[in-house]
């Protein structure tokens, strides 16, 4: 596959299974292809470390050096990158300043809420500057507030003219940050142009939303009080809903929980069964 | 932009490393395994300082220095350091994708090789600040036992700690190699060490140099105690190369064996589990 990424975002879509990360490990040289040969940026990207000073990379899973600061390992990181102790603390800095993480960067980040870890890795793959910048599923287990910020800063850094991809399983997530996306399945782009093609589609299944909150009881109340919402049921401390128009659902979710009028919502996740269904329709059309 | 050289991007995973590895569980539980040796001291200090007739080994009395040699040897060169060895080094890189943080460090402008390199050095430092206390406080129990002299015996504590350096180096660098080279490494390093090596040092011919434990025993130059099991023993350990010939055989191992796994992390994919 050849596969173009424009200056801002670049949306990279698909289900789980689909091959989202094995494409990120690639095309940021953790995995050789075992056919054909991989470019970044005109260079091959495979044991070329010096690729690694125009590229940022914010790796999906949650795993940290828990007993370091913020500050202390984004720090340890940057100064990889060849930089003095005292330039690699001033970009460590610049780069938690970005990411809002200023008051927490001398916290411990095993202390660290699950928005400010997201943030953090964030910041360690922005603070040398890349041209590229490259986030698997940066959203994912974030709050709704947390969201909201994050979508924000990741379009600020667009228009600040990097190039950026962006993968998510979520279509609602992906059409936050932008309109130009690449649909993968089964380790093979299927498409790969405007969002909204493909959107009256995903609109036909519904959507489903798993929320771990303080009080699940009062949101599913609310919930069920709009139209647009089909089912929900309660897991532990969680309330799963399904929704027909995951647009408004997400908005007035942001909205709750800014409001705080119904307890902390902790976490939102969304499975990808009806994305899976979406794509199965795409393959077999 | 050209990548940082390699010994600088070495030392800067050290720095990021050593923190991680000094206060990590595998330390807690090594540095109680390290207290052993010091308990075993302090009881033989205590029967020393009891009974006038002091520590016997065969009828004869056995200075403080001899038994501290004997320690150093039997349990630390032939017991701690290869645990430490293979504890330690199998776990080099596979810690950091167990913890699934290699990817921090393979996507930064630095060889491969040098995450490697650079978590060697940490392991270095950090085993002997471990081992460091142990050797220390076993010396001070043991050595004035007998009527031994802690003075006369400091310049042979230097050479031992010398001796212990060099074997963690070897261990560890061999260890490391079997890490990234083989699956189940933590077995291999285990039978390597305490399988493999004490049959074939007690094997006449050529195979006890495809061991690490042969070119160390070179380096043991403590007087042990003579007429006894102990001594005839040593002494079948005593066909030994020359200080020198050992030095450069354990610094090939370390440089051949370093070189290999740096070559191997360069070249090996790491799948991490979701």
């Amino acid at each position: 596959m050849s596969v173009s990424v424009p200056p801002g975002i670049t949306g990279l879509l698909g289900p789980n299974g689909a091959g989202k990360s094995t494409f990120m490990k690639v095309i940021t040289g953790q995995l050789k292809p075992s056919k054909g040969t991989i470019t970044v940026l005109g260079e091959p990207i495979w044991n070329n470390p010096s690729l690694y000073f125009r590229i940022g990379f914010c790796p999906e899973q949650d795993s940290f050096y828990e007993r370091m600061t913020g500050l202390e390992w984004v720090t340890a990181l940057v100064r990889l990158n060849g930089l003095s102790d005292g330039d690699a603390t001033e970009m460590a800095h610049r780069a938690l300043k970005a990411v809002e993480l200023t008051d927490a960067a001398n916290k411990k980040i095993g202390a660290y809420s699950k928005g400010m870890r997201q943030r953090v890795k964030m910041a360690q793959a922005l603070a040398h500057d890349p041209h590229l910048l490259i986030l698997d599923e940066p959203l994912s287990g974030m709050d709704p507030i947390a969201r909201r910020k994050t979508i924000r800063m990741v379009k600020d850094w667009a228009r600040a003219g990097k190039s950026i991809i962006v993968s998510s399983h979520i279509l609602h997530e992906i059409e936050s940050m932008t309109s130009n996306i690449l649909l993968i399945n089964q380790g093979r782009i299927l498409a790969e142009g405007n969002v909204h093609q493909i959107r009256d589609l995903i609109d036909e299944h519904p959507h489903t939303v798993y929320i771990r909150a303080e009080q699940t009881r009062a949101l599913a109340r609310a919930f069920l009080a709009q139209d647009d919402v089909l089912s929900l049921r309660f897991e532990d401390e969680a309330v799963v809903v399904q929704t027909g128009r995951p647009d408004a659902f997400y908005a007035r979710l942001t909205d709750l929980a800014a409001s705080g009028e119904l307890g902390a919502i902790h976490e939102v996740t969304s499975p990808d069964d009806n994305l899976q269904a979406v794509f199965k329709y795409l393959v077999k059309s | 932009m050209k990548p940082p050289p390699l010994v600088q991007s070495s030392v800067r995973i050290f720095d990021l490393s050593l923190g991680q590895m000094l206060w990590s569980r595998r330390s807690v539980f090594l540095g109680v395994l390290l207290g052993g040796p010091v308990l075993l001291a302090l009881a033989l200090r205590i029967v020393s300082t009891l009974y006038e007739a002091g520590f016997r080994i065969n009828g004869v009395r056995a200075a403080g220095a001899s038994i501290f040699g004997m320690m150093i040897w039997l349990l630390y060169l032939r017991f701690i350091v290869p645990i430490l060895g293979v504890f330690y080094g199998t776990a080099l890189i596979a810690d950091e994708v167990d913890d699934k943080t290699i990817t921090y460090l393979f996507t930064r402008p630095i060889p491969r090789r040098a995450v490697l390199f650079g978590k060697f050095l940490a392991y270095l430092a950090c085993t002997v600040l471990l081992v460091l206390p142990s050797v220390m406080l076993v010396f001070f129990l043991v050595v004035p036992t007998g009527g031994g002299s802690i003075g006369a015996a400091f310049p042979s504590l230097v050479g031992d700690f010398g001796m212990l350096i060099v074997g963690l180096a070897a261990y560890g660098a061999v260890f490391a190699f079997v890490g990234t080279g083989v699956k189940r490494p933590l077995i291999v390093g285990l039978v390597f060490s305490f399988g493999w090596e004490p049959t074939v040092l007690l094997l006449p011919g050529y195979l006890k140099r495809l061991t690490v434990a042969y070119y160390l025993q070179a380096l043991v130059k403590h007087e042990m105690p003579q007429d006894s099991a102990v001594s005839v023993l040593m002494q079948v350990f005593r066909e030994v190369p020359s200080v020198a010939a050992s030095l450069v055989c354990l610094a090939a191992i370390v440089a051949g064996t370093l070189w290999l796994s740096g070559r191997a992390v360069e070249n090996r994919e790491y799948v991490l589990e979701q």
